[in-house]
């Protein structure tokens, strides 16, 4: 074996022009492969992220029928002791709330919304709102009297901060209520349509204003998704008369668009990978009909077809490797430099529309680095055995006679 | 004496432009151990034909080849490469080093193949390059050498596994006289003092000349089969 490999190396370099051009090309798809893996990841993260915090959580609860009449008659009572039965190495913050549809009338527009009862300490681990940019004061208690309202709504509705709106909704008896509030605070979050989909309330206020203790919903958020199945069981344990959901259940184009980034990753891969094929079995293909009769010499003098072919496999995997390795440095050098994000903010209102933010920041996965050194190098096996396989073929005489 | 080469009724045909071409015809001969014999004759004779079934580097169209007791039209591909490196040395007219090799590990590559042990390779290659007089030649590499260098290095590797029978084909071809002398002297010391049986194709009279038995092919015929002493 020592001696295959060190034919090989040399025969690598006995053509450097021919080969360093192949590793350049490795060097680039690897490279290009693993920014543009981080690239999707990261967006692909950063939608999942969005996802979660707009109120999502990983998991939530709900009453039977609230997903298709989300009013405050589908309504539940979270025990007073409650606490989700999960590890707590796995829970990073839960909340109950009131969600209801509601009308908002200021002195001049009218709008529909999600009015959103909370309690606000909770929401620093839940929601946007802890990371989002607010105006006046953030709400302070359950029973707080005021509402917190997006920056855009304000606009649209030609009202502005510390001003009175109305709020029309329907109670748990499903008679009309409504009430008036002052806008104590106005929020800037991420995404223009959040701002203006969500007002949000202090919870039991809310619950005052629709005549019931009960709540609409109760969100999960874990420290990582991976751990949501048994989370669900947990939950649905907890609450067996009511839905169990987790957030591609709650949010399906969303998770639809999470796994359509996986197989983007992979067909990309597959599209790389293939035109590399072709330039490498070109190159060896090359390499081996230059060497018709050094290869039909080894034959003769004793080397066994099964050597001649794995000597042929040895080079092609000699080169993808170092030029994976090479391309894995060059990516991840690449994602380093990007680390503090691609700015997209000319294109933000269209991104926004399909989930993706202003600012794309790379993120790189092991399991990324290891699905394209493993994917790589199986390419490099593969496109070496037709080469080598016409190399077996070879008759020593034949060769000789050349 | 011990039969180590013996051919019975050898006939090979070649296809050429749908036309069959009978290159050799019903030889029948045989080589004992210790022998050093050239076949020699014209182009198209036969005797690298000859040469190429005995080392199963060919098969013959019918007929039989017999290496020591070992028939080899029953050998497959495997089998023939393991013959080839344990029981034969070959010597070709282009040298055929391997050109990233250098001369020391030209000359260790078949035992490399054979599976022997480093220390032992690197002894046995030096030894024998120092025996052919190439002892300070033996880090450089095929491109560095001249023809006779590069023949004696060709020599080294097929002598150093100790091969039953040598086999060279037209090994004086691109050597001047000078160096073809010094070549034939080799192999006449390595006939006589090791006892390494010598087959050799060639139509250089002065190959015939060292050889102790000489076989003169004719259209794919023996046409006659003497000993002379040298």
């Amino acid at each position: 074996m020592k001696l295959l490999v060190q034919l090989s190396w040399r025969n690598l370099w006995r053509q450097r022009r021919r080969n360093g051009m192949m590793l350049m090309a490795i060097l680039v798809a690897v490279g290009s492969l693993v920014f543009t893996n981080a690239l999707i990841r990261g967006y692909q993260y950063d939608m999942l992220e969005d996802a979660i915090l707009n109120l999502s959580g990983h998991v939530k609860v709900l009453a039977p029928g609230y997903r298709n009449d989300p009013s405050a008659e589908s309504n539940f009572t979270v025990p007073g002791q409650f606490h989700p039965d999960i590890g707590p190495e796995h829970l990073f913050g839960w909340t109950s709330r009131v969600v209801v549809p509601a009308v908002i009338i200021s002195e001049r527009e009218t709008r529909g919304i999600q009015l959103v009862g909370i309690d606000p300490a909770d929401e620093q681990n839940m929601s946007f709102l802890a990371k989002a940019t607010i105006e006046g004061t953030m709400l302070s208690s359950p029973d707080d009297k005021g509402v917190l309202v997006g920056k855009k709504l304000v606009d649209q509705l030609n009202t502005k901060l510390g001003r009175r709106i109305v709020l029309i909704t329907q109670g748990a008896d499903g008679l009309n209520r409504e009430a008036g509030f002052r806008i104590v605070g106005t929020y800037d979050a991420s995404g223009t349509s959040v701002e203006k989909m969500f007002v949000f309330a202090g919870r039991e206020t809310l619950q005052t204003l629709l005549g019931t203790s009960a709540v609409t919903e109760l969100s999960v958020r874990l420290v990582s998704e991976k751990n949501e199945i048994q989370v669900k069981e947990a939950l649905q344990a907890q609450f067996p008369d009511l839905e169990v959901l987790d957030w591609k259940e709650l949010q399906p184009q969303a998770g639809a668009m999470f796994e359509f980034s996986d197989a983007t990753i992979l067909i990309w891969f597959v599209i790389m990978a293939s035109a590399l094929a072709f330039g490498l079995v070109n190159t060896l293909i090359t390499g081996v009909m230059e060497r018709v009769r050094e290869l039909g010499m080894f034959r003769a003098l004793g080397m066994r077809p099964n050597a001649v072919l794995l000597q042929v496999m040895i080079e092609s995997i000699l080169i993808v490797v170092v030029g994976l390795l090479g391309g894995l440095i060059i990516g991840y050098m690449l994602v380093i430099w990007m680390s503090g994000g691609i700015d997209l903010s000319e294109f933000s209102q269209g991104l926004e529309m399909i989930g993706i933010r202003s600012v794309v920041v790379p993120r790189l996965l092991v399991q990324d680095i290891v699905q394209v050194s493993v994917l790589t190098t199986v390419l490099g096996f593969l496109a070496s055995l037709y080469p080598a396989v016409k190399a077996v073929r070879i008759r020593p005489l034949d060769a000789l006679r050349k | 004496m011990n039969v180590v080469v013996r051919c019975e009724s050898l006939c090979r045909t070649y296809q050429e432009d749908a036309y069959p071409v009978k290159a050799l015809d019903e030889v029948s001969f045989q080589v004992n151990d210790g022998e050093f014999v050239s076949l020699a004759g014209p182009s198209g004779s036969g005797k690298s034909t000859l040469l190429n079934l005995i080392g199963g580097l060919d098969r013959p169209t019918s007929g039989e080849v017999y290496l020591g007791e070992t028939r080899l039209n029953d050998l497959d591909a495997t089998h023939l490469s393991d013959l080839r490196l344990f029981e034969l040395g070959f010597i070709f007219q282009d040298y055929n080093l391997i050109p990233v090799l250098n001369a020391l590990e030209n000359v260790e590559f078949t035992m490399q193949l054979q599976g022997v042990s480093a220390k032992e390779r690197t002894d046995r290659a030096l030894a024998t390059l120092e025996s052919l007089g190439l002892g300070d030649l033996a880090h450089r590499r095929p491109s560095e050498l001249s023809g006779g260098q590069q023949q004696r290095v060709a020599i080294a590797r097929a002598i150093v596994t100790r091969p039953r029978v040598l086999l060279a084909d037209e090994p004086s071809a691109n050597l001047d006289s000078k160096s073809t002398e010094g070549l034939l002297v080799l192999l006449q010391n390595l006939n006589r003092e090791q006892g390494v049986t010598i087959i050799t194709a060639t139509h250089d009279p002065m190959v015939m000349r060292y050889a102790r038995r000489r076989v003169q092919l004719v259209d794919g015929h023996i046409d006659a089969d003497e000993s002379a002493e040298t």
